[in-house]
């Protein structure tokens, strides 16, 4: 089996409800610059609870409940390949709204 | 009677103390269904009536006799098992703060309680020579005395209206020392904590010297189709429970868990809006509202969604025992745009807004201005009289909201409202309002489909018109990048109508995070007998808005007023995710006139005429 190549350390920040249930507000992650990556490396820190919850390994994407942004734009909003960088602040969020 | 209807509306004459009842017209009925609808009707034929007499809606006096405020339930409201059913709608001619319509919603139980005294609204002409408040109980009105009770603060009101006038399902609406000062900012309060805020409501019943309405009574609200209604209802809340917005984020952390994500996107107005992320922004969330203030949840009447919070301040300079809230927009105005990031004292703050009956919005924003005002050297140091109005000043930011309401101090100038602030000390451009309303907790910049809802608001700088955050940020119904300005104006045009509609049911807007047209065209259908169809729901919204901007058009507001601050339209946004943006508005509202039908902001007699609008 070969290894992923890990060469990239981004922060994830999990809000509300994510936040109670994984008791974590923030985590440094290293990845191979792939989202499924970075949240497979932070379910070792986490559990293995965590990476079902937000992504839909089945479909190799994000589940489409989850508000997930990078650098403060959402992935859905991204054009073209996405990726993560050196230094990324993903911040992951339960669905929500209010006003 | 249809369904849903109590069938009556009171009519309260405050000069002459005349009181009257009219029956519920089931054609306007139809076509505006009640709450906001049925009031902007009714409103309108005010204006008729007020243009014959030879008497210019621009020359209406908004704290004068000719002002009319008006009370109103929809056909939803009180009924078991309909979504959210307990909140009512306030509707006046002219707001004091902005001089266009006045409008706001509520939650808690009054709404229902109204329906429960007999009457589905409540229409208030006049002025009172000494101060009084309505007494609404088993069908029968009074209006009593109530000068023991000018001058007391919304909870002292409520609880001694509550014993005096007792009975079954006693609700009692007021206004606070701010109402009764004539604050355009002050806001009606009921149950304590439910506000129908912005632009000034509550100066209106200051200014009628009506201190309070109190209902009380045990009048059922029949449902046309029983079993239709249960079937329909039953899915509808089924589909609340199950939707996690309403199931599971709003009960849980209330509509405070907004700021982590609102910052996250570069759009939490920081510091008079100077720029749209906020450094401190988890030390005044959701998050740590619920760890370190929360003592329990609450809810309005029959919701279930439960979105409100109980509160306290353990200990320290702004301990309180227990209030209730602040919601995100209170957070926002009291925290965020003041730099302040002392939760206790927004906490704090939020609640003398409460006490004194305050909008949290408006005073935040007025008080931000303010703060930007004075650190750029544009207030002489004696009108400030000692207070230290600068960012972050939590204590300062405190003691400026109780001065506002009182017109102590410097608060008679913030009192003002930011707009009439701003340009007394020579920079309107500093106040963050439109049409002189304060804006919400949005920034245009970084979201680009609320900024034109912002300006083409009927009744000013408002979220709740066609919150158009649900697509842009939450991704509800559907994601929309909040960057791209293409197909925004019709995303605006349709949250408007819907939204008319809901306030004309009337439930809680929340519930459109899981429910839709079609959810209630056979909500009403059942609860009237009426044939609703999904269309129809949001033709009758279009109706009400249209209506509703032919009243500010006679007011004297067009297309010039359908504008941003020039901060938004100008300063690009300075850093975060939406750095280097602006507002785009023009283009978009070019689009959204198109949409609409109408020229320069004024509706088209072709439009009026579909819309089945006689003017």
């Amino acid at each position: 089996m070969v290894m992923p190549i890990v060469n990239v350390s981004a922060k994830i920040l999990l809000f509300a409800t994510l936040r109670d249930k994984y008791g974590v507000r923030e985590l440094e992650v290293k990845c191979d610059g792939t989202v499924r990556n970075l949240l497979e490396n932070a379910a070792k820190t986490l559990n293995k609870g965590f990476l079902a919850r937000i992504y839909d390994i089945s479909r190799n994407k994000v589940r489409e409940d989850i508000i997930f942004t990078i650098n403060g734009r959402n992935i859905k909003d991204i054009k073209g390949e996405i990726g993560i960088k050196d230094g990324d602040r993903v911040a992951i969020f339960p669905p929500l709204a209010g006003g | 009677m249809a369904g849903g209807y109590v069938g009556k509306i009171l009519k309260v004459d405050l000069t002459t103390k005349n009181v009257s009842t009219e029956p519920i017209d089931e054609g306007v009925a139809k076509k505006y269904l009640g709450g906001k609808g049925y009031a902007v009707y009714l409103l309108y034929q005010y204006i008729k009536e007020y243009e014959l007499k030879g008497l210019s809606p621009k020359d209406i006096d908004p704290l004068g006799p000719e002002n009319v405020l008006i009370f109103a339930t929809g056909p939803g409201t009180g009924v078991p098992r309909f979504p959210s059913p307990g909140r009512y709608h306030v509707m006046a001619l002219k707001a004091p703060l902005t001089g266009s319509i006045g409008s706001g919603n509520a939650g808690g139980k009054w709404g229902t309680s109204l329906k429960n005294s007999g009457f589905d609204g409540i229409v208030l002409e006049g002025v009172s020579d000494t101060p009084v408040y309505l007494a609404i109980v088993d069908g029968k009105a009074e209006i009593r005395d109530a000068g023991d009770l000018w001058g007391r603060n919304i909870f002292d009101t409520t609880r001694v209206l509550t014993s005096v006038v007792g009975g079954k399902n006693t609700s009692v609406t007021c206004i606070g020392p701010a109402g009764e000062n004539l604050v355009p900012m002050a806001v009606i309060m009921n149950d304590e904590h439910r506000a129908a805020g912005r632009a000034g409501l509550g100066a209106i019943m200051g200014s009628k010297k009506l201190k309070a309405i109190v209902v009380s009574g045990d009048q059922k609200v029949s449902v046309a189709n029983p079993e239709e209604f249960k079937d329909v209802a039953d899915r509808c809340l089924d589909a609340l429970k199950k939707n996690p917005v309403t199931g599971e984020g709003l009960p849980t952390y209330g509509t405070a868990v907004l700021v982590n994500i609102i910052n996250n996107v570069g759009a939490l107005p920081y510091k008079n809006w100077q720029t749209g992320v906020n450094p401190d922004a988890e030390s005044i969330s959701g998050e740590t509202l619920s760890e370190k203030y929360l003592i329990r949840k609450n809810m309005c009447w029959a919701c279930t969604i439960g979105c409100g919070r109980v509160t306290n301040v353990k200990s320290g300079p702004f301990q309180i025992l227990a209030s209730e809230g602040p919601e995100y927009e209170s957070i926002w105005a009291l925290g965020s745009s003041t730099g302040v990031k002392d939760l206790d004292a927004v906490v704090k703050a939020n609640h003398y807004c409460d006490e004194l009956g305050l909008d949290t919005i408006s005073s935040g924003s007025t008080i931000a201005a303010a703060m930007e005002l004075n650190e750029k050297g544009y207030i002489p140091e004696e009108d400030l009289q000692g207070l230290d109005l600068k960012f972050g000043n939590a204590s300062a930011m405190v003691e400026a909201v109780w001065r506002t309401a009182y017109k102590v101090g410097f608060g008679k100038y913030l009192a003002l409202g930011s707009k009439k602030l701003c340009e007394s000390y020579g920079h309107a451009e500093l106040s963050m309002s439109v049409k002189g309303l304060e804006m919400p907790a949005y920034d245009p910049r970084a979201v680009k489909g609320i900024g034109l809802n912002y300006a083409t608001s009927n009744r000013g700088g408002c979220h709740v018109t066609g919150y158009t955050i649900a697509p842009e940020v939450a991704g509800i119904p559907e994601k929309l990048d909040p960057l791209a300005t293409e197909g925004k104006a019709l995303w605006v045009k349709i949250f408007q109508d819907f939204t008319s509609t809901v306030n004309s049911t009337i439930n809680c807007l929340f519930d459109t995070f899981a429910l839709g047209a079609k959810d209630y065209g056979e909500l009403l259908s059942a609860v009237t007998g009426w044939d609703i169809s999904e269309d129809e729901i949001l033709k009758i919204g279009e109706r009400i808005y249209n209506l509703e901007r032919v009243i500010i058009n006679r007011l004297g507001f067009d297309g010039k007023d359908d504008t941003l601050p020039t901060r938004l339209l100008k300063e690009p946004m300075p850093e975060g995710p939406a750095k280097g943006q602006v507002a785009d508005l023009e283009k978009m509202k070019e689009e959204y006139y198109k949409l609409r039908g109408w020229v320069n902001g004024i509706p088209t007699p072709g439009k009026l005429r579909e819309l089945e609008i006689e003017v």
